[in-house]
């Protein structure tokens, strides 16, 4: 026998308890995997979309809670014309309920621009020009809407004739609806208004020169924020109020899974007071007993923190199929956040036992041998 | 019985106005006890219940220390020893009246308990606890967990136990003290067998006058003093 199969048997004593307590820390670590994978999943989405369709800079009024506040169109002549600006683009963007879809990323883009570019037509056409009353759906869209070529859609006030379905090469591109921006401009009451602006600098142009590019558009129009594609995420107010969430839960289910972790050691070493005593007696130390019930308490942790992580993945695999989620991210589980997952799982276990194994190593022996 | 009072060879220990109380004082369980005990003795330990004889034993296995008095092992002051556990992982087996064996460990891994931190692979350990459970008759029970032993067995396995570790010293309080008169001479037989094989100095607490006579001396205590040592 060696000192693991002691642990083992040491948790084995209460089968029970101990499949609870690992069910507890599993559900918090869970929670951490579901809600860091989204979140990063989201951030890797939207990289990925402003990588395939290669904009370099995303001007928007950020003051506004999740979706960037709408301002006057023309800004985006002003910018066009600044020295370093190889193209600008105006974008409306919303997310609405559509239909029976309780929430689509519709985008009104700027006719004949760059950001029609990647979608590519797997079905119907693109619109004639942008007066026609015409929307193409991304293929995730068109499947969450269950819409085909040829079909209305009825978006806020007007209705459209999906005229065609388009493979947009990232999950964001995929999950939307696309149209004209005059079309979703009278659609949704934005007339003359956007919320994007769009730019690929001009070639060749240094890090150096984007960035004081961004500082020059938000000297000239207060209350607007250029932010570079990579900083996009990290700067989107909704991003960040979601992983301030995310964090919270997180956080609040690890103290949780502490609480349970402790109170089943705290448990554990009053119920075995004797058969410490006994083990005192028998030449072990002080020191050997307070491993032990460390080290259960970092099994427990480290059982949880597996269990934990393919819950976790469970979740993120059903999310990943609702009507919700399709279309705005694919949930990302690497193997980095696994092992972080783990890792804090463990720590929980750790922390946890602390406090029990400290209460150990105060048994007096004799005491504990007649109790 | 004419054993000396003061044993002639090497002395194990020598305790001078031990006392122990309990409860600030207001419980004194021992109240000045001087004793001498000698290598390879067979202390026997009798009096009334209550009088203060698990005290002792606890005192000299140091699983409790005294409230005044000086306490040598082998000439060393135990008073000092900052890490008791060393001490009687090192020289000390202890068996208790009822046992104490661990339930969700089987006979064998019971044995092995006093070998964590000594010397030695998990393999010889359990072949220790193999060859010492086969010489208390209980190579049949090796898997078996304590609740399936009877009393007697039980008993046996954990004189197999106090052994495990070589210790120079058996503290016993009152072995036979759960057993019928059967098992109690089954068990005493082989707990006087072992120590003769094992050279250990044994110091054993019991109620039963016809057992403490196997002792090479007794020691008698009555209100947490010693009455009488022949
Ligand atoms: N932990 C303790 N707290 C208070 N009193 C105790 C404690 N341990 C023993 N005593 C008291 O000390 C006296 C001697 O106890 P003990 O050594 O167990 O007697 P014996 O083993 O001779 O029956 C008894 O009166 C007992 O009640
Ligand atoms: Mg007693």
């Amino acid at each position: 026998m060696n000192f693991l199969q002691v642990i083992f048997r040491g948790l084995w004593r209460r089968p029970v308890r101990t499949g609870l307590t690992v069910l507890g820390i599993a559900i918090g670590i869970a929670a951490v995997v579901a809600l860091v994978g989204m979140a990063s999943g989201y951030e890797k989405s939207v990289v990925d979309q402003l990588d395939t369709v290669g904009i370099d800079v995303v001007v928007s009024n950020m003051q506004g809670g999740i979706m960037p506040k709408a301002f006057e169109e023309s800004v985006r002549e002003e910018i066009a014309s600044m020295p370093g600006v190889g193209e600008a683009n105006a974008t409306l963007m919303q997310m609405l309920s559509v239909e029976d879809a309780p929430m689509m990323v519709v985008y009104g883009r700027e006719w004949e621009s760059f950001t029609w570019e990647q979608l590519q037509v797997v079905d119907g056409r693109m619109p004639r020009d942008a007066r026609e009353n015409a929307v193409v759906l991304g293929k995730l869209a068109a499947e969450v809407l269950g819409k085909k070529t040829g079909d209305k859609l009825q978006v806020e006030a007007l209705e459209f004739d999906v005229v065609g379905i388009v493979d947009g090469k990232s999950v964001l591109e995929n999950g939307a609806i696309n149209m004209a921006l005059p079309r979703f401009q009278a659609a949704s009451g934005y007339e003359g208004r956007a919320n994007f602006i769009n730019i690929r600098v001009t070639d060749g142009l240094p890090p150096e020169g984007i960035e004081s590019l961004c500082r020059d558009i938000e000297a000239r129009h207060p209350g607007l924020r250029a932010v570079q594609a990579g900083e996009v995420v990290g700067t989107s107010q909704g991003f960040r109020m979601a992983q301030a969430m995310s964090w919270s839960t997180s956080l609040l289910a690890l103290v949780v899974g502490v609480l349970g972790v402790m109170n089943t050691m705290l448990m554990s070493v009053f119920e075995r007071k004797h058969e410490i005593g006994v083990l005192l007696a028998l030449g072990w130390s002080r020191a050997r007993i307070m491993s032990l019930i460390l080290c259960e308490s970092a099994v427990m942790g480290f059982l949880g923190g597996v269990v934990g992580v393919v819950l976790g993945a469970v979740t993120l695999a059903i999310l990943e199929q609702t009507p919700f989620v399709r279309g705005f991210l694919e949930p990302d589980l690497g193997w980095t956040l696994a092992l972080q997952a783990v890792l804090i799982a463990v720590a929980v276990g750790i922390v946890s036992g602390l406090y029990p194994a400290w209460r150990s190593s105060r048994l007096s022996p004799s005491t504990a041998l007649q109790g | 019985m004419s054993a000396p009072a003061v044993p002639s060879g090497e002395i194990v220990y020598e305790a001078a106005g031990l006392t122990k109380e309990y409860d600030d004082g207001r419980v004194a369980a021992l109240r000045g006890v001087d004793l001498t005990i000698g290598q390879g003795e067979f202390v026997s330990i009798v009096g009334p219940s209550g009088c203060g004889k698990t005290t002792l034993l606890n005192m000299l296995g140091l699983l409790d220390r005294p409230s005044s008095g000086k306490l040598h092992f082998r000439g060393r002051d135990l008073s000092g020893i900052g890490d008791p556990a060393a001490y009687r992982a090192r020289e000390i087996g202890f068996i208790f009246q009822s046992f104490h064996l661990l339930p969700n460990f089987t006979v064998e891994e019971n044995v092995q308990m006093p070998m964590f931190g000594l010397p030695g692979s998990p393999r010889e350990r359990r072949a220790r606890a193999v060859e010492l459970l086969e010489a208390v008759g209980l190579g049949h029970r090796l898997d078996h967990l304590p609740v399936k032993l009877s009393g007697g067995e039980r008993q046996r396995a954990a004189i197999a136990r106090s052994l495990a570790n070589r210790p120079a010293i058996l503290l016993a309080d009152e072995p036979t003290g759960n057993l019928d008169s059967k098992n109690s001479a089954h068990v005493m037989d082989i707990l006087l067998r072992l120590r003769e094989e094992h050279r250990v100095t044994l110091v054993m607490v019991t109620h039963d006058q016809e057992l403490a006579r196997h002792g090479t001396r007794i020691v008698r205590i009555k209100d947490g003093q010693i009455v009488s040592a022949s």
